[in-house]
């Protein structure tokens, strides 16, 4: 931890970067805070916190205000992840996002980090629905004819929040699907079943980095994170792309001007 | 410049725990506190939405009074002194349970302690509800 301090004492006071984002508990909450030179002895209280939130994304929301500057990440492993699909999708440019590796997660293979808090389930969600620790091979063992009505049962609980959306390193598009009309009925409730997680899911091909923030952020726990890891893996098995490993662009990016010159992986370096 | 400021959703009386991104002193984005003990990380559409009517250009931010069927804004002042008037001549003639007060979930203990205060001594009726028993 202390080695951690000094790193990111180095990195604002050397200018590596303007502003980092680490955790400080502020008000008895672990909390994403800024720090910067201008606060420097407050890096003292530099912490790892348990709670995960998206740092990328608030660096990617400063950097559109302030583009000019460059900010330093505590990274873990879907932190680099997500860094790199941001890249790819031009939210992020190359060097105004330096990672500071945080070995706290063993996430390859990926880890369920919902499993740190593992959501309780009870009868009926195991009698109807979907218990949210299922891997893609334990879903695949249920019998295929009950499967669809295991979604439904979880999708039809839906509160439309939008916090799966909302809370998403990597859901940055200005128009959203899921709040345009022809798509998604207005003022439906629960949203169109199953269309309206269907159409994320579909977005989440070769997007989706499996971070799981959504199925912690969902206030009925539909098995987000599940859903998405079996739309990844058709990604995979179809086009062998790995989200998020490298910066290399997915198959469905079609659009463009021609193919994408390939790119200096993420900056900044492990510990 | 940039900071994670936490606090409690003004949508209901639930309190849920939210943190406002706020950039140069303007709020950016609603997340939830993943740490609160009342929604543990959650939030409704409402929750996730607190900063845009923070920011929204339609917010009223002084009183208005409706002059001759057309809405004006008006110093506070006489906004209360004309609500005063109106109040005391209804209750002056249709007596004070003519009169029922509205309280909310969205301010604090303290209001709503002094709101049904003006209730009960002011105007003198126990008519007081509250949008939670809708």
């Amino acid at each position: 931890m202390a080695e951690l301090k000094d790193l990111v004492r180095q990195w604002l006071e050397s200018g590596r970067v303007d502003l980092f984002l680490g955790y400080k508990e502020v008000a008895g909450h672990p909390l994403p805070y800024a720090f910067s030179r201008d606060n420097l002895e407050e890096v003292a209280e530099l912490m790892v916190s348990p709670a995960r939130y998206s740092l990328e994304k608030l660096a990617a929301n400063i950097l559109k205000a302030r583009p000019g500057l460059r900010i330093g990440l505590l990274a873990r492993d879907c932190t680099r992840r997500a860094v790199n699909v941001l890249t790819i999708y031009n939210q992020v440019e190359p060097g105004q996002v330096e990672l500071l590796d945080l070995s706290c997660c063993p996430s390859r293979p990926q880890v369920s980090c919902s499993a740190l808090t593992p959501p309780e389930v009870g009868e009926v969600k195991r009698a109807l629905g979907l218990d949210n620790r299922l891997t893609p091979e334990q879903f695949e063992a249920i019998p295929a004819p009950e499967r669809l009505g295991r979604w439904l049962y979880e999708f039809q609980k839906c509160l439309k929040c939008y916090g799966c959306r909302d809370i998403c390193p990597v859901c940055f598009c200005r128009e959203c699907s899921l709040e345009h009309g022809e798509l998604v009925e207005p003022r439906d409730l629960p949203p169109e079943v199953p269309m309206f997680h269907w159409v994320r899911a579909v977005h989440m091909a070769g997007r989706c980095i499996d971070c799981g923030l959504c199925e912690e952020a969902c206030p009925v726990d539909i098995p987000l994170r599940l859903l998405y890891r079996l739309t990844n893996r058709i990604v995979r098995e179809l086009f062998g792309y790995d989200t998020g490993l490298t910066l290399t662009r997915p198959p469905f990016s079609v659009l463009g001007v021609g193919p994408a010159e390939p790119r200096e992986a993420a900056g900044g370096k492990g510990r | 410049m940039y900071k994670l400021v936490p606090s409690i959703c003004s949508y209901c009386g639930t309190g849920c725990g939210v943190l406002f991104e706020v950039l140069d002193h303007r709020i950016l984005g609603t997340l939830p506190l993943k740490t609160h003990p009342v929604n543990e990380g959650r939030l409704c559409l409402k929750g996730w939405s607190l900063h845009e009517y923070v920011e929204s250009d339609m917010r009223l931010t002084g009183p208005y009074l409706r002059i001759n069927g057309r809405l004006h804004q008006v110093t506070w002042e006489r906004a209360i002194g004309f609500a005063a008037r109106r109040l005391t001549e209804i209750v002056d003639r249709y007596g004070p349970d003519s009169v029922g007060v509205l309280a909310s979930a969205k301010i604090s203990n303290e209001e709503n302690y002094l709101l049904q205060k003006f209730a009960r001594a002011v105007v003198g009726t126990n008519n007081v509800d509250h949008c939670a028993r809708l």
